[in-house]
């Protein structure tokens, strides 16, 4: 064992022509959750497919769980667990059912197949349904009982393909949190894909950005913002326009009118800048609504990285710290 | 760490391989039991066969030497062998193209696991639906004629033909592109099988070339064993056709053949499957 979860060299794959994968380098350090973010068509999901034995790369290695994904796939299967994008859980099945026949193909013994099926039905808060036919479960429930069965034998390395698509807000905090609390609990690690931004930010310790099957950029979520751009001091103001105007006048010379109608300010030096600031503002307390330091989102790093608006995100968060 | 137990010698292999078998060949009769309008629909085929056959065709028909819908039972329980091939591959096609083959691939199961536990479980869901055929036969007079052994024998080839049907309609469900192109690819096999053959007519009658075709189709060889089995008559003089004068061996044989070629060619594609 290297103690890394996931290792990567190099790889490549090509599709009649189209190269999906050119050179890929990747790690994923253990009990840690590294989101892979990209486009449609960015190589994700084939990344993934290579990771877990289901497709050969042309050229490259990677290493899974510390054994070889060309050489051990077998053993490699024994501990990963894969949940992809679409739902594959049996849905003329009862979500217990299900837990416990993929309990049994990973060739638990039968109490333990009970027992882990309960404690992740509990986990993911389907107990009350466990013995429902999945065919009755919501969106979101099928999400979180097609999560379950893959932690079923608690493998040390989790893969998930795009684990949020299409579920509601509620939902889709649950299935965050399950995450984070399985990182934690049993330091498993995770590799998961993604096309929000937000989800990278809230769930990843390391972000992997993939663009035309090549990594565009990688590092923590924090510190591929700071490349971008330094954060600055929002001012949002009370309301009339006379508001603006005093306003400005004080921040001069460096402050500007953002998209928003709110002022910006750049903050090179983070708090220290929005000290300063605030203590520029303190005669005009009454025309200040809020003084905020902002990071860029994520969402400007990525058209920063790829020359291209990201497009599919729903409203990304800017982080505010 | 995983909690996963991993076979290390040949034998536990072995145990472990028989396990996922079973595994999945439960998972797929647990999930045929709550389909209740494909069972009732499974169930009521044999009697609408019986029905329309023996009852609307068979009022026109007479066979040289025997009682028609006699004659016809034994090759209904034939044709009955072909027609999971097609349900077979709808079936593998769809799971394939909802990603629930790739889910099971990243599985530390046997490799053939999946598709034996398919196949296995299609013999056990037709139970029920031969039973009722069986019980359409003994109302309209149909009986094992030629002693319960021989009948015995007659159910057991039957289903190792349908096993091994079974498999080239799984086969044909892993290269097919969707569950519609499975559907159509195997129906039209099946039919034009199942009827240009003597399951419902001799061949003595049929125009010459089409008596050649109907001669040498596989499923009329299963037809002849089944008939030769129950001893139900053959509707006349045997064809001099090598395949129809020696039907049961053939049928063994076929059977054998397709298993032999099927089973490693469809393994072998769930193994590589790239896409």
């Amino acid at each position: 064992m290297t103690g890394l979860a996931i290792e990567a060299e190099n790889l490549t794959k090509a599709f009649k022509g189209t190269q999906a994968l050119r050179g890929v380098d990747l790690t994923v350090g253990t009990a840690s959750v590294c989101a892979l973010l990209g486009r449609n068509g960015a190589g994700k999901t084939t990344l993934l497919r290579i990771l877990t034995t289901l497709l050969p790369a042309d050229t490259g290695r990677a290493r899974v769980a510390g054994f070889d994904v060309v050489r051990d796939p077998a053993r490699i299967r024994a501990r990963i667990g894969v949940t992809g994008q679409s739902a594959t859980v049996d849905e003329l099945l009862t979500g217990r059912q299900n837990l416990e026949i993929v309990g049994s193909l990973f060739h638990l013994r039968r109490a333990d197949a009970r027992a882990r099926a309960e404690e992740v039905l509990d986990r993911f808060g389907l107990a009350d349904a466990a013995d429902r036919l999945v065919r009755t479960y919501s969106g979101g429930m099928r999400r979180r009982i097609d999560l379950a069965t893959s932690l079923v034998a608690a493998p040390p390395v989790l893969f998930l393909d795009e684990p949020t698509t299409g579920l509601d807000p509620i939902s889709r905090e649950q299935v965050w949190k399950a995450i984070r609390e399985l990182v934690v609990e049993s330091g498993s690690s995770v590799l998961l894909t993604t096309q929000y931004l937000d989800e990278a930010d809230r769930l990843a310790d390391t972000v992997v950005v993939i663009d035309s099957g090549q990594v565009a950029a990688s590092g923590t979520p924090s510190a591929l913002k700071r490349r971008v751009g330094q954060p600055r001091v929002r001012v949002v103001l009370r309301g009339d326009s006379g508001a603006l105007s005093k306003v400005l006048a004080v921040l001069e010379p460096v402050g500007g009118v953002g998209q928003d109608g709110t002022v910006v300010v750049p903050a090179p030096d983070g708090l220290a800048s929005l000290t300063d600031v605030a203590d520029r503002l303190r005669a005009l307390e009454d025309e200040v609504e809020d003084v905020a330091l902002a990071h860029p989102s994520l969402d400007e790093v990525f058209t920063a990285l790829t020359d291209q608006p990201f497009v599919t995100a729903p409203s990304p968060l800017e982080i505010v710290t | 760490m995983t909690l996963a137990i991993e076979p290390t010698t040949g034998p536990e292999r072995l145990r472990f391989a028989l396990w996922d078998i079973t595994t999945t060949t439960r998972r797929y009769v647990l999930r045929a039991r709550r389909q209740g309008d494909v069972v009732f629909g499974s169930l009521l085929m044999p009697v609408i066969f019986v029905v329309l056959f023996g009852y609307v065709f068979g009022s026109a028909i007479t066979v040289p030497g025997g009682h028609y819908r006699t004659y016809l039972m034994s090759g209904l329980f034939a044709q009955g062998t072909i027609f999971a091939s097609s349900s077979i591959a709808v079936a593998v096609a769809t799971d394939m193209s909802e990603g629930v083959i790739d889910r099971m691939r990243t599985l530390p199961i046997a490799r053939s696991a999946v598709l034996l536990g398919r196949t296995i479980s299609n013999a056990i869901i037709g139970l029920p639906a031969l039973v009722v055929m069986v019980s359409c036969g003994l109302i309209v007079g149909w009986r094992p004629e030629a002693g319960i052994a021989r009948a015995v024998a007659a159910f057991a080839i039957l289903q190792l033909f349908g096993f091994a049907m079974a498999w080239v309609g799984a086969l044909i469900g892993m290269a097919a592109r969707s569950p519609q192109s499975a559907d159509v690819l195997s129906m039209l096999p099946s039919f034009l099988l199942g009827f240009i053959s003597n399951v419902f007519v001799p061949t003595t009658n049929m125009p010459a070339w089409l008596r050649v075709v109907a001669e040498w189709n596989p499923l009329s060889t299963v037809v002849a064993a089944s008939r030769q089995l129950f001893g139900t008559g053959e509707g006349g003089p045997v064809p001099d056709v090598f395949s129809l004068q020696h039907p049961v061996a053939v049928t063994i044989g076929m059977a054998l053949v397709l298993l032999a070629v099927f089973i490693p060619l469809t393994v072998r594609i769930y193994t590589r499957r790239v896409r």
